[in-house]
């Protein structure tokens, strides 16, 4: 069955770099108020540029997943992604899922070390202000 | 799980050392902010001490909903004032609370000096002592671009520095903190620059745990919701506080050319309004709040012929436009924005600059200098040109005469004269308000000397639409001296202190598991105000020698003009009932 609802980088030139969306991540996955335990990132080069949100836009045919050679990351039966083994995660070493994510939406967690994985909640997009996240069914 | 984040960071940039201690006790009584950081400062901060001196310390204290609600993210600094040699304690918003906070620490003391231009890195590992040679005369935005982390640890960093002014020791020099906020008032920049500190980065590459997230979740949103969809904070979201100047304009309280006018011919060109329709390039935020206070605008600076242009994005709130602008007849917002550009690169208190370039237009008028002293430089009211060649003259200490504009309009008039025009109090450069006897009253009465400290200035407006009486002035300014205490202790931003009433602070502290009561508010803000001016007397602060300029009195306010004998008589009686526990009147 196909994802009902995604979220998108709707007006990515609207934020005001209230990290919000960082927030109500990191309070969703992890219970915690944190800026690095989140899926989502403001990459700020310098204040005085725009910001440059990050989110997970869930490939089609995701990198991460082809790059993950344990097999742990997939995708589950409602296409999000998943770490559907975790004995297997990490056994790469080398966090390949990481690096193959050209975006870098795709990060790994200071504390466990394990990649943190978009679920494709959109929290984030209620959260933000501007509607610069928004969450949507996803486009075909 | 620790409630409250009680471990302070102590600093020796002398030895190269640092410690962190936890000090329960001190974060239960103060929580943070204000309280914590005057407290700290007294116990730091050996009496008599030169704010240039190597024990003069710097603290700096977020408050316990920083990182965790929407605009509640300031940070407080204090240390010894070089600009009014006393009680300097200064706000800044930006990424520092979150930051440190996520770096775990719930202050930081930074002690003595060092030879070497450093720069202190900050995180959850401790403190790395790094040469900032390559920086120095860099201004803050330079050390914004090369300083900036852009890996994955460095998502939550902020950033403070000083410009060439806080180097050259100026003594309204203005600490950046992430680009478009600032320790603005009360020459913080200088104490950085007399401890060779050029800049401080804090990485918070940690969590804040909250004990009930539900609880926690729920509350979040009510306030968040509240700054949205009410119009408590609307002013700060749409025009901003530019949005000051019609306003203030209409009642004739808008400080124009040094204070001899209360509205300004070009107010309509200077107007937040205008700035918005023509100038405004977008809005900046602090972490979690989603109100984008901070007005970016975007002018070209064309620095040669054949289509040569600098682009510049430049931060301006009301303060600003009123140092800056008003104050010294500059006509144009675009003027405006570049004589604000040029503090901002050098790292200069917009305000005390803007109020040191008037004392100096009025005294050249009057005679009292010329242009020997100027080294051929004519200011004139508007003369944008002439003012952005003196600003560079001031933080080159170019002579004496600029050395001595370097230490503020007040130390300035000691030895050329014009007492009478230099619109200062307690030190302190005033802020843009010429509404009447609550705002006078209320810069002499705050603890730094500030509108922020209580909003006499509100009052006034009250007091004029018949709101208030008159009568009301001495409790209305006690009460807002004390409440206001309380928020900057939390630290919650002044701009939301519509949103955050007693009821809605007490559910706000409860979800991150603090609990307190309305009392328990009264006697912290009453203990907080008693301490600063503890402090204040301490080192020499006299109600009995607070010099009042006579331009006060002379030019008209929005209440009318203005008799000393009236304020004179209405600061014996404040004094006398407020809970200030030492007094020389």
């Amino acid at each position: 069955m196909p994802l009902q609802s995604t979220i998108r980088l709707e007006h990515p030139e609207r934020c005001i770099g209230c990290y919000n969306c960082v927030f109500a991540c990191s309070l969703e996955l992890f219970n915690v108020v944190s800026a690095t335990r989140a899926a989502v990132w403001i990459k700020p080069c310098s204040l005085g540029d725009p910001f440059i949100v990050t989110i997970c836009t869930l490939c089609d045919d995701p990198p991460c997943i082809k790059a993950c050679k344990p097999k742990a990351l997939q995708k589950d039966g409602d296409g999000k992604l998943k770490v559907a083994d975790p004995s297997e995660c990490k056994k790469c070493e080398t966090f390949d899922c990481a690096k193959a994510c050209i975006t870098c939406a795709l990060t790994i967690d200071l504390e466990t070390d394990k990649p943190i994985i978009c679920t494709q909640c959109g929290k984030c997009a209620e959260a933000c202000p501007h509607e610069v996240i928004t969450y949507k069914e996803k486009q075909q | 799980m620790s409630k409250l984040l009680d471990k302070v960071l102590y600093i020796d940039l002398g030895e190269g050392t640092y410690e962190a201690v936890k000090q329960p006790e001190l974060f239960e009584q103060f929580l943070g902010g204000s309280g914590l950081a005057i407290r700290l400062l007294l116990k730091e901060c050996p009496q008599g001490t030169d704010p240039f001196a190597p024990e003069n310390p710097i603290i700096l204290a977020p408050g316990p909903l920083g990182g965790l609600f929407p605009s509640a993210g300031k940070t407080v600094a204090t240390f010894k004032s070089p600009i009014t040699g006393n009680l300097g304690e200064s706000h800044a918003g930006g990424r520092l609370a979150s930051s440190l906070k996520m770096a775990g620490y719930g202050a930081v003391v930074i002690k003595n000096s060092t030879p070497t231009l450093t720069l202190l890195e900050i995180s959850d590992k401790g403190v790395n002592f790094c040469d900032a040679s390559p920086l120095k005369g860099f201004s803050s935005l330079e050390v914004e671009r090369r300083l900036r982390g852009c890996t994955a640890v460095a998502r939550m960093q902020s950033l403070l520095s000083i410009g060439l002014a806080g180097e050259n020791k100026v003594s309204y020099a203005c600490v950046n903190v992430d680009r478009y906020n600032y320790f603005g008032r009360l020459g913080l920049g200088a104490v950085f620059g007399s401890k060779n500190l050029k800049a401080i980065s804090i990485i918070g590459s940690g969590s804040i745990e909250v004990p009930d997230p539900e609880l926690y979740k729920k509350t979040f949103k009510k306030v968040y919701k509240e700054e949205i969809e009410t119009d408590k904070m609307a002013k700060y979201h749409f025009t901003g506080t530019p949005a000051n100047v019609l306003v203030l304009n209409e009642i004739r309280a808008l400080p124009t050319k040094n204070f001899q006018q209360g509205s300004f011919e070009y107010a309509e060109a200077i107007s937040g309004e205008n700035l918005g329709e023509r100038w405004l390039e977008r809005k900046v935020s602090c972490p979690l709040c989603p109100i984008g206070c901070m007005h970016i605008a975007k002018i070209r600076h064309a620095f040669a012929s054949g289509y040569e242009y600098e682009p510049l994005d430049i931060y301006h709130n009301y303060e600003s436009i009123y140092a800056l602008g008003s104050n010294l007849c500059v006509k144009t917002a675009e003027e405006i924005l570049e004589l604000i550009h040029k503090a901002n690169i050098l790292g200069i208190d917009t305000m005390l600059l803007g109020n040191v370039l008037a004392w100096a237009t009025e005294a050249f008028e009057k005679r009292l200098i010329d242009r020997e002293h100027t080294m051929g430089l004519t200011p004139t009211w508007g003369g944008t040109e002439t003012y952005l060649q003196m600003i560079d003259q001031i933080v080159l200490k170019k002579n004496e005469f600029y050395a001595k504009l370097a230490q503020g309009a007040e130390k300035a008039s000691e030895t050329y004269g014009g007492d009478e025009f230099a619109m200062v109090l307690g030190g302190n450069g005033l802020a843009g308000y010429h509404t009447g006897y609550a705002s006078v009253l209320g810069t002499i009465v705050g603890g730094r000397h500030s509108h922020n400290n209580n909003a006499g200035y509100d009052i006034d407006q009250k007091i004029l639409h018949q709101r208030m009486k008159p009568n009301q002035v001495i409790k209305g300014l006690i009460e807002e001296n004390e409440w206001r205490y309380v928020l900057t202790s939390l630290v919650i931003c002044l701009f939301a202190r519509r949103v955050y009433t007693e009821k809605r602070i007490i559910d706000a502290l409860k979800a991150v598991g603090i609990e307190r009561s309305v009392n328990d508010f009264k006697k912290l803000g009453n203990e907080i105000y008693k301490l600063a001016f503890d402090f204040k007397f301490r080192e020499g602060f006299d109600f009995n020698k607070v010099k009042i300029p006579k331009r006060l009195f002379e030019s008209s306010t929005a209440n009318g003009k203005l008799e000393e004998s009236v304020l004179t008589r209405t600061l014996e009686e404040y004094v006398k009932n407020s809970s200030i526990r030492k007094t020389k009147l």
